[in-house]
């Protein structure tokens, strides 16, 4: 009997070529594209995983500062934690919610921390915590290279959606896929129930017939399956291969090496495997619900169960409508799934290309749009303090001989502002006061304790600001800037402000971020508690408050690449009068590492700049690209100025805009081409599986349009009956995915709080209107290659194989 | 009145070794309201004959003229149209739509002509053939009878020139065969439709007014009802 399952078998697979064919291939594309996107996304995800690991190590979790010998055997001793490994961090690296010991100076010591295994890792910690008695803040995660592996840490509120979103785009895509081979195979297994009733009555057992069925989706999938596998693996290597020819130059990104995983491909064979099996076992299951007549009879035929009229397209259409709405209906179970398929494969597709645009959208914003106007060349000098930097008039001069307009030298400092209620904005009262904009803590009588930051310029640079402002230059004092972020009546990318605080008052008093936590106010020249007696070394002027005269109020901010806390009051000053106020100990203010020197070229060069910013694509002007490179000689020879005044003395690291802007655009290019990859692979596998889905439903419709002709329907009416369908098949999933996709897009764009009229806008009409129109041109194809098909058939032949059933 | 002439129709099929010749020179001729019956062997070529004069398939060689109309020279469109307006069949398993009611299934020649229904006509027909509770039935849901009596209306809704039946009794058991011969025989008698009808079975053939025996590709004998057999060969 075995024996005779095999000659079956392959009997039906050589007189059935066509449908073989059509099952070979739907099983060769579906694991080609399932496999090359598996590969193509692990590897994007391996690059991700390296990049950061790059940029921050490889930790996965940290506690801050010593530990003792014993308390580091107890943490080795811990079953899941598989080494720790001492070392040390900078302060400025760590995150807000760490507690930095007192005495730390730039770096603070750190135990990193390895886990066996990831999923445990935050209960673990906690206990770890809890028996070496650590306060909450000394203990942190690596939360972003955790969040690669889908682990979520309580308290880490970043939104990281990337990764579950590659997942979700994955996990449908791989869906949509699955259905491409079960469709193009349940439709070849639906038409063989003739076959197999035929098998049946000359008495084969139902498990010999599943036996056949099974060997024959075994002998026609797994060489495909395999050799799509295995071809998906090459393209993915293409791919990657070409995204380090095309990326690989940019700054910032590290080399792509190909990797694969043994485990992937297991995945997609057996995921591949498992559907042409259960697409093998769908007609066994039919077949033995029916007797063998019915099987020989009418397996084929498509039927409906209940009488369905299709009236719309009866009455737009005619009989033909009528007659595709109900040829539609009767396959209405592989035409839901491949609808589905199509559906979600589209639907990935658009809200891919529409989260990148809107990523697009906010990038602008937040980095183009606020600051292509305030730099030319930035210059970090590192591990200075500017009251230290005697060199800034004589670089002032220097740069400003090669066409530099403005060059000013600065650092920044983080103070606590202490500010009497009474001198809190009317504006800010009337929205809820301090506490509900900024959540500032307000201490008894004594007024509102308020992040402040400091910016101290050189003094030229503070004379330039004062005069820009319209303030009369003096360096006896700092100017405030005088604004709030509205938080009630605005969001944060289209801010509103409101002054911060009445502007009458003729000083401020600052102190070190420390009292924060420990909730006490000073008055000037008041020790400030944060440093405890204990601590000998700090000396009492350090303790000390430090009242800073203010010369004027603005809203305006210093033309310098820097980003302020939402809700600090920023002060801005020249270094003489923070060198005379700070003294030796700066008083408990945190003053940055670094400092910068930000040259602005004059008005020509500056519009060439902010012409390539993208903004303003000037490039079609003639002359422009002479007139670029121009620009970037002239800010190439202002960074070696810098570098000849400041090297070897400083360390520095010196950019200029336009370098900067080609390496973004460089890096943005390369993005945009693995965005363009994914996507394309995306709207592939929709438009695989339609076509698939209508060249299986053309394929069992011969007898159908032989009845059609022999009553009398013109192919012309034939034609238009198909071309009916069509629209159906390719216009339903459209038509559902159309609003689904804007729904989803809505909640993003509400979400990032952009404007919906920018995306709108800026929206990708084009790859998504190019995919529709692909859509329903290869179901226009599939149409014309099975239509054509039915047509040159003999009419008799058709009525005839039915004759002889 | 002459509505059907075919003169020296020849059907080949194949070509070299492989060539079949399924009709070898037939000249027919019918009258308007004759009642025909073809009979022969399996393989004999009378379904070849029928398909030919109903349009559906077009001879090697010869001329078909129905109604004062050559079909064998009509293209795919024409051939359609024709059978529409000129002809209705009757197949042994139906062939109905079956994702179409029984009512839709019987207007179907007019649907596709755009042309409207005479509803008077229409339940004429239906309920001469007894099938007038069944019209909103798919044909899925009826008896081999009724779907039989379904094509038959559909075949004479139309008023067509010619009435084919290739073995409509074929699937059918004794009782719902004799009541299908009667009412063609009704359709015959009362509306003077010209029926051409194949079958194996001589009972049945003997209903008809005119009985032809097809072998291989020749007609051997045309009889009327109640001549003796004669050889034409």
């Amino acid at each position: 009997m075995r024996k005779r399952d095999n000659g079956f078998v392959w009997s039906f697979i050589s007189k059935n070529r066509a449908s073989s064919v059509s099952v070979m291939s739907a099983a060769l594309i579906a694991s080609l594209l399932l496999s090359l996107l598996c590969s193509f996304l692990y590897n994007i995800w391996v690059y991700d995983v390296e990049s950061v690991v790059l940029e921050e190590g490889d930790w996965q979790a940290r506690i801050i500062g010593e530990v003792s010998e014993e308390e580091w055997n107890q943490i080795c001793s811990f079953g899941n934690i598989e080494r720790a490994v001492a070392g040390e961090e900078a302060v400025e690296k760590l995150p807000q919610t760490v507690k930095v010991p007192d005495e730390a100076g730039e770096k603070v010591p750190v135990i990193n921390l390895y886990f066996r295994h990831l999923h445990t890792i935050y209960q673990d910690m906690m206990l770890v915590s809890q028996k070496l008695g650590l306060e909450s803040g000394r203990i942190t995660f690596h939360y972003q290279l955790l969040s690669m592996y889908f682990i979520r840490i309580p308290g880490d509120d970043k939104p990281r959606m990337i990764l579950p979103l590659y997942a979700l785009v994955m996990l449908i895509v791989s869906f949509s896929l699955v259905i491409v081979i079960h469709n193009s195979f349940a439709v070849s297994m639906n038409a063989k129930v003739h076959q197999l009733g035929i098998l049946a009555s000359i008495g084969a057992t139902p498990r010999q017939i599943r036996i056949s069925l099974i060997e024959e989706a075994a002998a026609l999938c797994m060489f495909p399956m395999l050799a799509g596998s295995l071809l998906g693996i090459g393209g993915g290597w293409g791919l990657i291969r070409m995204m380090s020819a095309l990326a690989g130059q940019t700054t910032g990104r590290h080399d792509v090496v190909f990797r694969y995983h043994l485990l992937i491909f297991v995945l997609t064979v057996l995921v591949s495997m498992l559907t042409v099996l259960i697409s093998a076992w769908i007609p066994a299951k039919k077949l033995a619900k029916m007797t063998p007549l019915e099987a020989i009879r009418g397996a084929e035929e498509m039927q409906l169960k209940k009488k369905k009229h299709s009236p719309v397209l009866f009455r737009l259409f005619g009989i033909e409508g009528e007659l595709a709405g109900n040829a539609l209906r009767a396959q209405k179970k592989a035409l839901r799934t491949s609808t589905i398929s199509l559906t979600l494969a589209f639907l990935g597709f658009a809200v891919m290309l529409s989260f990148f645009k809107l990523s697009d959208i906010s990038t602008s914003y937040t980095y183009f749009a606020r600051y292509q106007d305030v730099w030319d060349v930035m210059t970090t000098v590192k591990n200075v303090r500017i009251e230290d930097m005697g060199f800034a008039a004589a670089l002032q001069e220097a740069v400003k001989e090669e066409g530099a307009s403005s060059c000013v030298v600065y650092q920044k400092a983080e103070a606590v502002a202490q500010i009497p209620a009474e001198r809190i904005s009317a504006e800010v009262t009337g929205l809820g006061g301090v506490e509900r904009l900024a959540g500032a803590q307000r201490i008894q009588d004594k007024g509102y304790l308020i992040q402040a930051q400091l910016v101290i310029l050189d003094d030229a640079g503070f004379m330039e600001y004062c005069e820009e402002i319209g303030i009369v230059p003096r360096l006896d004092g700092a100017v405030v800037i005088n604004h709030i972020w509205d938080s009630v009546n605005s969001n944060f990318r289209y801010p509103a402000y409101v002054p911060y605080v009445k502007e009458d008052g003729g000083s401020t008093i600052l102190q070190g971020e420390d009292v924060l936590q420990e909730g006490d106010v000073l008055q000037e020249g008041e020790v400030n508690p944060a440093y405890g007696e204990q601590d000998e070394t700090v000396c009492a002027e350090e303790k000390a408050a430090l009242e800073i005269p203010v010369i004027g109020y603005t809203d305006r901010e210093p033309a310098l690449r820097e980003e302020y806390e939402d809700y600090a009051l920023v002060h801005v000053m020249p270094v003489s009068l923070w060198k005379t106020l700070s003294g030796s100990t700066g008083h408990g203010i945190r003053v940055e590492q670094n400092a910068y020197i930000r040259v602005l070229m004059n008005r020509d060069a500056q519009v060439l700049a902010a012409g390539e910013s993208g903004n303003q694509v000037n490039t079609k002007v003639e002359g422009a690209i002479t007139e670029q490179t121009d620009a970037k000689m002239r800010l190439e020879r202002i960074e070696e100025i810098i570098m000849r005044k400041l090297t070897p003395e400083y360390d520095i690291v010196t950019e200029n805009r336009v370098q900067e802007k080609e390496s973004n655009d460089k890096m943005i290019g390369g993005y945009q081409w693995i965005i363009g990859v994914f996507c394309s692979l995306l709207a592939m596998i929709g438009i695989a599986n339609v076509f698939s889905y209508t060249m299986g439903f053309m394929r069992v419709r011969r007898r159908e349009c032989a009845r059609y002709l022999s009553v009398g329907m013109t192919p012309a009416s034939l034609k238009k009956m198909f071309r009916i369908e069509m629209f159906v098949i390719a216009g339903r999933p459209v038509l559902i995915t159309l609003p689904l996709t804007v729904a989803v897009i809505m909640f993003m764009i509400r979400a990032s709080y952009l404007n919906p009229a920018e995306f709108w806008q800026q929206a990708p009409y084009a790859p998504i209107a190019a995919f529709i129109a692909a859509v329903f041109g290869f179901v226009a194809i599939a149409y014309g290659i099975g239509g054509r098909k039915i047509l040159r058939d003999s009419l008799v032949e058709a009525l005839r194989n039915e004759a002889v059933m | 009145m002459e509505i059907l002439k075919c003169d020296n129709i020849k059907k080949v099929y194949g070509s070299g070794d492989n060539q079949v010749k399924a009709l070898d020179g037939i000249n027919l001729s019918v009258e308007k309201g004759e009642f025909v019956a073809i009979v022969g062997a399996s393989g004999s070529g009378k379904s070849t004959l029928l398909h030919i004069l109903g349009g559906v398939d077009a001879p090697t060689e010869g001329q078909v003229m129905v109604d004062g109309t050559d079909i064998s020279t009509m293209n795919r469109t024409q051939a359609a149209i024709f059978r529409r307006r000129k002809v209705g069949f009757v197949y042994q398993f139906y062939n109905l739509i079956p994702t179409l009611t029984v009512r839709r299934n019987i207007q179907m020649p007019l649907l596709l002509d755009k042309k409207k229904v005479n509803e008077e006509y229409f339940m004429q027909v239906v309920t001469s053939l007894g099938i007038e509770e069944k019209l909103d039935f798919l044909p899925s849901q009826l008896s081999g009878g009724q779907q039989q009596r379904t094509a038959i209306a559909r075949s004479l809704l139309y008023r067509p020139a010619l009435l084919l039946a290739d073995e409509p009794t074929g699937n059918l058991d004794r009782k719902n065969g004799e009541e299908i011969v009667d009412l063609l025989k009704l359709s015959n008698r009362n509306l003077k439709q010209t029926i051409i009808l194949i079958t194996h079975d001589e009972k049945v053939a003997l209903e008809a007014d005119r009985i032809i025996t097809i072998e291989d590709g020749h007609i051997i004998a045309d009889r009327k009802r109640g001549d003796s057999y004669e050889k034409k060969r």
